[in-house]
């Protein structure tokens, strides 16, 4: 029982970052239709900056943190512009440059950071008696609120305000939305740099606990994509609900079937998904 | 081209290839191995993702498999290497259909995820299965040939791979590469004119990852030494730039890529890994200003010169 609890804890963390990172990916796929392959790079990138700013220069963990998201956020702004933009209404060629991108950006944190696992300082010390009946680390807790809250507050973004409604029109029909006054261009830049500041801001909450390494990615990229298919391409909601499952599953899986089959548990589900329901939980009907 | 100019070139290259193990010594004849290998593989990738518009992330994947069941067959049956590509390049067709059967219905994105989904959970088998592939310490298997020589094993190479290209050259030609072009440019016109757009590219996707399981096997049997490496995404990425320097959707592309690819890859091996990095960052550039790869350039400096 006291395991379960745990597992299910555990499941829970995973999932709640696993839904962050997938929401990233969701975004981008929603509104340009392009699948960002260098997103998990993109994780990997802002925990090195996230160790970087807090080792290096000295600033406050938290501090830190949000100026390495800050710059990832930039860094999408640049990649939109320069190698996304003129691949539009071109889905192959899209992803082939961000799977290229990948592989560069791999290499290139090898040859700047090496290939040690690297980390910044935890947030929080000391652990917390859950449930009565075992202690969990006060980082682990931290990085699951911080986790629900840039989920909440992206979910307010989308849904309330004008620039949700601007991207939320882009999505539904570009063309549509052209006509009535939105630069398409503008949002899709926008959107991807945001898609990829949230697989920063999965990257700088998790780096504490599970250390970068420049390989980390492609596991990171990959269980976004199943738990974007698992929710269905394009629905947000679909992403949460999907990263829970698949973060549960997971950890469930590998302590009572075997923990070096933790990745193979996420392939099943995105097999099972394509053969039962393409179109994912909550997806569109037409794709 | 006229004609004739075009056959002498192709006599002379002919000549070129079937001399050149009589002039290098044995460390180019290595690389001219493994050259040969890149060249099945990225044409193949290329007869998919160049002319239906279907990127698959798992073609080293196939490889791995035709490899894998080849080295384990010759280790556990003692199966001749060479009937043990064929059996290799069987499985890899199945697999194929079962995988493309699976995601080919859904389109692009959903076959690219799968795929690479697909990669990934094979190299976590191998490296977990260890007491039976050996994991990552990698599976020692048999020599290609009984006798050991580089020469025959490049001649070997040389003539597969020059019948994988034939069979890709036919299938461009056919009915059957006009029905993947058409599919690649317009699906929903493709199949107005009664294409069977699924059927058409499932067709792609079992070939190419048939003619990848078969490349894997030779290589692997080649280098008697099998490791969980050359399904994973480096190799990956290697097929995927050779094809898209050389120019994607060409025949000739994927060639010209390999060998330039693997020729630079030994001018610049003193940097170490960092190839890798290089070969991306020209592979990027090809991706921004010439997404027709070398071969794009070549024919535009050809019109602009005949014009």
């Amino acid at each position: 029982m006291q395991d379960l609890l745990l597992y299910c804890t555990n499941g829970l963390l995973l999932g709640v970052i696993y839904a962050l990172s997938a929401l990233g990916v969701s975004l981008i796929v929603g509104i340009m239709n392009v699948i960002n392959f260098s997103h998990g790079e993109l994780y990997v990138l802002a925990g090195y900056f996230s160790a970087l700013f807090a080792r290096a220069l000295g600033l406050p963990v938290l501090a830190g943190a949000g100026l390495a998201v800050a710059v990832v956020f930039l860094f999408g702004l640049l990649v939109e512009r320069t190698l996304i933009r003129n691949t539009y209404g071109n889905d192959m060629a899209s992803l082939i440059i961000t799977f290229v991108l990948s592989i560069v950006l791999q290499n290139a944190y090898l040859l700047i950071f090496g290939p040690y696992p690297q980390k910044p300082p935890n947030w929080v010390d000391g652990s917390t008696r859950l449930f009565g009946l075992f202690y969990y680390g006060n980082q682990r807790l931290a990085a699951l609120g911080a986790g629900a809250v840039v989920i909440a507050v992206l979910f307010l973004v989308v849904k309330k305000t004008w620039f949700g409604k601007t991207v939320r029109a882009v999505a539904q029909d570009r063309e549509m939305a052209a006509m009535v006054g939105v630069n398409p261009d503008g949002v899709n830049m926008l959107s991807f740099a945001l898609g990829c500041a949230l697989a920063a801001a999965a990257g700088v909450i998790l780096a504490p606990i599970f250390p970068v390494t420049p390989t980390v990615s492609v596991g990171v990229s990959l269980t976004a994509f199943i738990v974007v298919v698992l929710g269905g391409m394009g629905s947000l909601g679909g992403c949460v609900i999907g990263g829970l499952i698949l973060g549960l599953v997971q950890n469930l899986g590998s302590a009572y079937v075997s923990s070096g089959y933790k990745h193979f548990f996420g392939f099943f589900i995105l097999l099972l998904v394509l053969t039962v329901r393409p179109t994912g939980l909550f997806g569109r009907k037409q794709l | 081209m006229p004609r004739r100019r075009t056959q002498t070139l192709q006599l002379l290259m002919a000549l070129g290839l079937a001399l050149f193990p009589f002039f290098a010594g044995d460390y180019w004849l290595h690389t001219g191995i493994i050259c040969l290998f890149y060249i099945m593989m990225a044409s193949s990738w290329n007869l998919l993702a160049g002319y239906t518009g279907q990127v698959s992330f798992a073609h080293a994947a196939f490889a791995g498999v035709g490899a894998y069941v080849s080295g384990l067959a010759a280790i556990h049956f003692h199966l001749p290497p060479l009937l043990g590509a064929l059996l290799g390049m069987a499985v890899a067709a199945f697999l194929g259909l079962l995988l493309g059967v699976l995601c080919i219905r859904m389109g692009g994105i959903y076959l690219s995820l799968t795929t690479l989904a697909f990669s990934e959970m094979l190299r976590i088998i191998i490296d977990n299965e260890y007491e039976f592939t050996r994991g990552t310490m990698g599976l020692s298997v048999p020599f290609i040939l009984p006798v050991y020589s580089k020469t025959t094993a490049y001649f070997l190479m040389g003539a597969v791979t020059v019948a994988v290209l034939c069979v890709i050259r036919s299938i461009v030609r056919s009915d059957l590469g006009t029905a993947f072009r058409a599919v690649q440019n317009d699906e929903t016109a493709a199949a107005s004119l009664g294409i069977h757009v699924v059927k058409v590219r499932l067709a792609a996707f079992v070939i190419s990852s048939t003619m990848a399981g078969l490349a894997g096997a030779l290589y692997g049997h080649y280098h008697q030494l099998i490791t969980p490496e050359i399904l994973s995404l480096n190799l990956m990425f290697f097929v995927l730039a050779i094809a898209v320097i050389g120019g994607m959707g060409t025949f000739v592309g994927p060639i010209v890529g390999a060998i330039f690819l693997e020729f630079l890859s030994e001018y610049i091996r003193i940097y170490g890994q960092f190839h890798v990095l290089l070969f991306g960052l020209i592979a990027l550039a090809v991706c921004r200003f010439a997404p027709q790869g070398l071969m794009g350039l070549w024919q535009r400096r050809m019109r602009a010169l005949s014009s």
